[in-house]
């Protein structure tokens, strides 16, 4: 890329963005290749953190660096080479006014960095960079914790600094974005570029195309006619005006309605970071709503772990290791662990049964094919795949009203991610209700028979028949009708 | 860590003390003779042992169960201060003249239950404001030997005024004793297979235990971490509490300052070589109560002192701190 | 009034000295329960040193490095080899409580008492001032060390580079360590500051306030210099302030016990720990702790995906 250019990087979790931006800034060494920076080949051997700064590489990640303690003019400071012993607080406080002015940065000073708002914190961020000298600035997905104004606003400071000179890369899965301050585009797919093109010349469906590429892909849940539900019946789960709180500005949920059928797969696509973590904890009953309700079979659930489970809701962790296993608990215990309230085949008043609870993991392990098969074995000594097997063995227990499943066979291998489809496709010929929440777009496209797609912390329809094309233009923010052939 | 670890850890920590004895100029040979002899070799030396060996017992399941749940006990001590205030106050003001059917199980009932508020204190303060349980058991341990100073010089003082000390625990008050060994060691005894089977056997137990693995992982299995902490540290208050009531209605009769050589402390040697497992809680206890049993005679006959068991506690907690604490994801 | 000033300063003087110690420790994100211990046998080896050579001098420097040597021992084990700081910190002090006994039996057996010992000055026309002449000028030079360290450490912390660095470290060490900073460098030298400074403390017991090693003499001192860290909301001012405090408020207490009327002893003693515990309870925002204090750091792969 040249001086002054603006060059977006385009790409899906996992198509080496970030890794590409490792051997920038000096942090993975390639196998293969070379850089050359102002004309001049990198010595990649010798290329660590510290010479892609000295050269002039700077990178301002999704999650600040900032300490968030220290003011704006401090954490300048703290990243300067050069300074001396003193710190000086009226000097570090001119100069960082001074970039402020140079580069047109709207950044408060005098304030603890955690105060700011992202936008203000993600511009502090830039203007550290620059005050290191940074002729090439790569920003990672940086609209994605701002709000629509902030993002906006964010644009024009890009091209500024393009224009003084400042190579700027900017990585995004974000079409409209990307088409209003990228010059060009490269798409990433599994590692490999697949073109550099100008987005402004470029339909979004290409795009969509170069992203996703073409495989086909099974389709045994869209083969099936979707489910007609018995009429008049309420749908098995329905969420209703769902309001939530972000982690982040982008993926608080906002007027979430939905229903899922008894015997259906609803599938909610959608790039990490858009408010899955959140529509996963409400429908665990971790995270509280600020309005909204859920339903099942018609009829309200009180917010709660507990009232969920009581009604037939079941919840397949996204995050296995951490949130749905209990590592140093066996495979017995983890297999009873959400019934410890009220259970009553191995907890009864004051007695835990464990003997029957190891018989009982005996048989799941039998019936689920989890290798080493003793109950008794830490979780956390498990593979991947067959900890998601007791995760699988626990939940599906029982034949619950509704599943939830989140990136069911993320880190899993081929084996293993095809007993959890079964296992998915079994419980909905059962009559079960599932919302299948994954980022992987063709998991959602291969089981569900509905789906939809969750951008922004809001649901987009997206419609019957759509291929990974479109759904992948719906994600990047292109609204369906332009996507129709 | 398994249990090859736990002996090797004090194993070494022995070791380790040996020769800082011959370093300053004593034998370690006649040390270690001197020990054993007198926490070992005689009746009196077992029955020295076992009451050293009762409150450790209970304090060191306090921590164990604590740690286990994921809360950092480091008040047992005070918490064991004030099981011994809340026995005596009850003995000596509140119903002294209550029969020993009533009296007994009062002042331990009534030790454990004012410990385990002082434990809920900070499991509260730290499920609802955040504060630290380390910072605020600690400063809850020096309020608690302050609050034992105070009552022994004031509300709590024996009737003639004389020292600084309450007055004798009536009769009806003291633990019925074989020989100097009083029931509150066998008690004691009963808590470790009480608190182990309340950890392995119970739903309460099952879940204190996941909330100590995984918090997180808890809470989406409709678990309160909170809660739990709290439980966990009223729990481990009360079995410190009851340590401290032991003492007083066991061995020495009155409350006075001074009253715990540190039991609170040394509880967490005592928890940490056990791994933190109830029933391992067992021997680690009788090997730290031996120690402080044989220290004594360890002083008078081989003339080294006392005191030398402290750099063998303090070692036993790096040697098992560095092999594995249990670290808590989440 | 200008006695129980100038006994505030006095008394507050091996508090300040510990807690500036523990403040820089705490500041890079390390909590040392141990200053009681390093306390203890700084007060030890420079009883031991200065009645062994009879250079009151040779006793600091005894104390300055048997602290240390405790703070080396906490620094491999809580920084380096991240074992629990709370754990290791009861052990440095079981272990320094093991080893002064020991030592004090072993080379002190007729009793510790005599050291030769560091005299009070005055200042030769400071200390004729009305009020602040007694107060600040006629007092051990420890007192004047004391104040100077504060201001030391408060411009060491706020106006130079490695203060910033430090600062860091303890607030966001990630963040830190993404630009290069040696996490664990820094702390553990950190560390060793606080011990040195504990260790000096204790000399001040031994050398300065009284002239004898008893076992345990530091009384849970340790301790309050803790929460004089945090009741001072870990700024060198505010510890001052809190150690004066303190200081002021143990000059009254002998002063009403000497008078016959006021609260039981006991209860005051309390007074600092309630007062700290019912701060933290209260405390809703302002200055609070270093955002990574008490967190072991461990660097994550850099071959993030």
């Amino acid at each position: 890329m040249a001086a002054g250019e603006v060059h977006a990087l385009l790409g899906e979790n996992g198509a080496g963005k970030t890794t590409l931006m490792n051997v920038l800034l000096g942090l993975v060494r390639p196998d293969r290749g070379s850089l050359a920076l102002g004309g001049r080949p990198v010595d990649l051997r010798a290329w660590g953190p510290r010479a892609a700064r000295d050269a002039g590489v700077g990178m301002v990640h999704q999650h600040s660096t900032l300490v968030p303690a220290f003011r704006v003019e401090e954490n300048l400071a703290f990243g300067e080479p050069e300074a001396g012993r003193w710190y000086r607080p009226r000097a570090a406080r001119a100069r960082a006014e001074a970039l402020r002015e140079r580069f047109g940065l709207d950044v408060p000073l005098g304030i603890p960095a955690e105060l700011l708002s992202v936008g203000q914190q993600q511009r502090a961020e830039i203007l550290r960079a620059l005050g290191r000298g940074a002729r090439v600035l790569a920003l990672d997905e940086p609209t994605a914790a701002l709000t629509p104004g902030e993002a906006r606003a964010l644009f024009p400071v890009l091209r500024r600094l393009a224009a003084s000179g400042c190579a700027v890369i900017f990585i995004s899965h974000k079409l409209e974005e990307i088409r209003e301050v990228a010059d060009r585009v490269t798409v990433l797919r599994r590692g490999r570029s697949e073109g550099t093109v100008d987005p402004r010349a470029t339909d979004a469906r290409s795009l969509g195309r170069m992203m996703l590429g073409r495989d086909p892909g099974e389709r045994p849940g869209a083969a099936e006619a979707p489910a007609v539900p018995a009429p008049g019946a309420p749908p098995a789960l329905a969420v209703r005006g769902l309001r939530a709180p972000g982690l982040r500005e982008a993926s608080a949920l906002r007027d979430l309605s939905f229903e899922v059928a008894a015997g259906e797969i609803v599938g909610v696509a959608g790039i990490d970071g858009n408010g899955q973590r959140e529509l996963e904890e409400v429908l665990a009953g971790v995270r509280r709503p600020s309005a909204g309700r859920l339903e099942v079979d018609g009829r309200e659930v009180p917010f709660g772990t507990r009232a969920l489970r009581a009604r037939g809701v079941a919840h397949l962790s996204g995050d296995r290791a951490r949130a749905g296993l209990v590592g140093g608990m066996s495979i017995a215990e983890n297999l009873v662990l959400k019934g410890s309230y009220d259970d009553r085949r191995f907890f009864r008043t004051a007695r835990y049964r464990a003997g029957a609870a190891v018989e009982y993991a005996a048989r799941r392990i039998e019936a689920f094919g989890i290798v080493p098969p003793d109950p008794r074995r830490a979780v956390a000594l498990l593979s991947g795949g067959n900890a998601q097997k007791v995760a699988v063995a626990r939940e599906l227990e029982g034949a619950p009203r509704a599943l939830v499943a989140v990136n069911p066979t993320r880190g899993l291998d081929l084996g293993s991610t095809g007993f959890v489809h079964e296992q998915l496709l079994a419980l909905k010929a059962g009559g079960s209700a599932i919302l299948l929440i994954s980022t992987e777009l063709e998991e959602v496209l291969a089981l569900a028979g509905r789906v939809l797609a969750l951008v922004r912390g809001r649901l987009l329809p997206v419609p019957a028949g759509a291929d990974r094309e479109s759904l992948g233009a719906i994600l990047l923010g292109e609204p369906a009708a332009e996507t129709a052939a | 860590m398994t249990a090859l670890r736990s002996l090797a850890a004090a194993g070494a920590a022995l070791g380790l003390a040996g020769v800082v004895i011959a370093a300053l100029g004593f034998s370690p040979v006649d040390a270690l003779r001197a020990l054993v002899a007198g926490s070992l070799g005689s009746t009196a030396a077992w029955t020295a042992t076992l009451l050293k060996t009762g409150p450790l017992l209970l304090t060191g399941l306090s921590v164990a169960l604590a740690f286990r749940c994921g809360v950092w006990n480091i008040g047992a001590e005070g918490q064991l201060l004030a099981g011994a205030l809340a026995a005596t106050a009850l003995a000596t003001r509140v119903a002294p003249e209550a029969p020993a059917a009533l009296l007994l199980p009062l002042v331990a009932l009534g030790g454990a239950a004012a410990a385990a508020a002082l434990g809920a204190l900070a499991g509260l303060l730290r499920a609802t404001r955040g504060v630290s349980e380390v910072i605020s058991t600690i400063l809850l341990n020096f309020i608690a030997i302050q609050a034992v100073a105070w009552a022994v010089q004031g509300p709590l003082q024996e009737a003639s005024g004389a020292y600084p000390q309450s007055d004798a625990l009536p009769a009806a008050a003291r633990l019925p004793a074989l020989g100097r060994v009083h029931a509150g060691v066998w008690v004691a005894f009963a808590a470790a297979l009480a608190a182990a089977w309340l950890l392995f056997r119970t739903p309460l137990g099952f879940r204190l235990r996941a909330v100590g693995l995984s918090p997180l992982a808890a809470r989406f299995a409709g678990i309160s971490p909170e809660r739990h902490a709290v439980a966990a540290f009223a729990i481990a208050g009360a079995l410190a509490g009851a340590a401290g009531a032991f003492e007083v209605a066991g061995v020495t009769g009155r409350l006075y300052q001074g009253l715990s050589p540190g039991y609170g402390y040394t509880a967490i040697a005592v928890a940490l070589l056990a791994r933190l497992h109830p029933l391992a809680v067992v021997p680690s206890a009788l090997f730290f109560g031996a120690l402080e049993a044989g220290a004594g005679a360890m002083q008078r006959e081989a003339g080294i002192p006392s005191v030398a068991t402290q750099v063998v506690q303090g070692v036993v907690i790096l040697f098992s701190v560095g092999f594995a604490l249990p670290r808590k994801a989440g | 009034m200008e006695a129980l000033l100038e006994a505030a300063v006095r008394l507050a003087a091996p508090l300040l000295l510990a807690a500036l110690g523990e403040l820089v420790v705490e500041r890079a994100g390390v909590v040392n329960i141990g200053i009681e211990g390093m306390m203890l046998v700084g007060a030890f080896a420079a009883f031991a040193a200065a009645s062994a050579s009879g250079s009151p001098a040779l006793g600091v420097a005894a104390a300055l490095a048997a602290a240390a040597l405790l703070g080396a021992l906490f620094a491999a084990a809580a920084v380096l080899a991240r074992a629990d700081q709370i754990v290791v910190g009861t052990a440095v002090n079981l272990l320094a409580l093991g080893a002064t006994g020991l030592g004090l039996r072993a080379a002190f057996p007729a009793g510790a008492t005599d050291a030769p010992g560091i005299a009070d000055v005055a200042f030769p026309l400071l200390s004729e001032l009305p009020v602040v002449g007694p107060v600040l000028f006629r007092q051990s030079p420890y007192v004047w060390l004391s104040l100077a360290l504060c201001a030391a450490v408060g411009f060491f912390l706020a106006r130079t580079r490695a203060g910033l660095v430090l600062r860091a470290v303890g607030e966001a060490a990630r963040a830190a360590d993404a630009e290069g900073v040696s996490v664990p460098a820094v702390r553990c030298l950190a560390v060793l500051f606080g011990a040195a400074a504990a260790g000096l403390a204790g000399s001040l017991l031994t050398l300065s306030q009284s002239h004898v090693f008893s076992e345990g003499m530091t009384a849970g001192r340790g301790f309050i210099a803790l929460t004089v860290v945090i009741f001072g909301r870990w700024s060198s001012l505010g510890v001052l302030g809190a150690a004066l405090f303190f200081g002021l408020a143990s000059a009254l207490q002998f002063r009403l016990q000497a008078r016959g009327l006021g609260i039981p002893y006991p209860v005051f003693l309390m007074f600092p720990y309630a007062v700290t515990l019912a701060a933290l309870a209260l405390a809703a925002g302002g200055a609070r702790a270093p955002g990574d204090l008490a967190r072991p750091y461990a660097r994550e792969s850099r071959e993030a995906g």
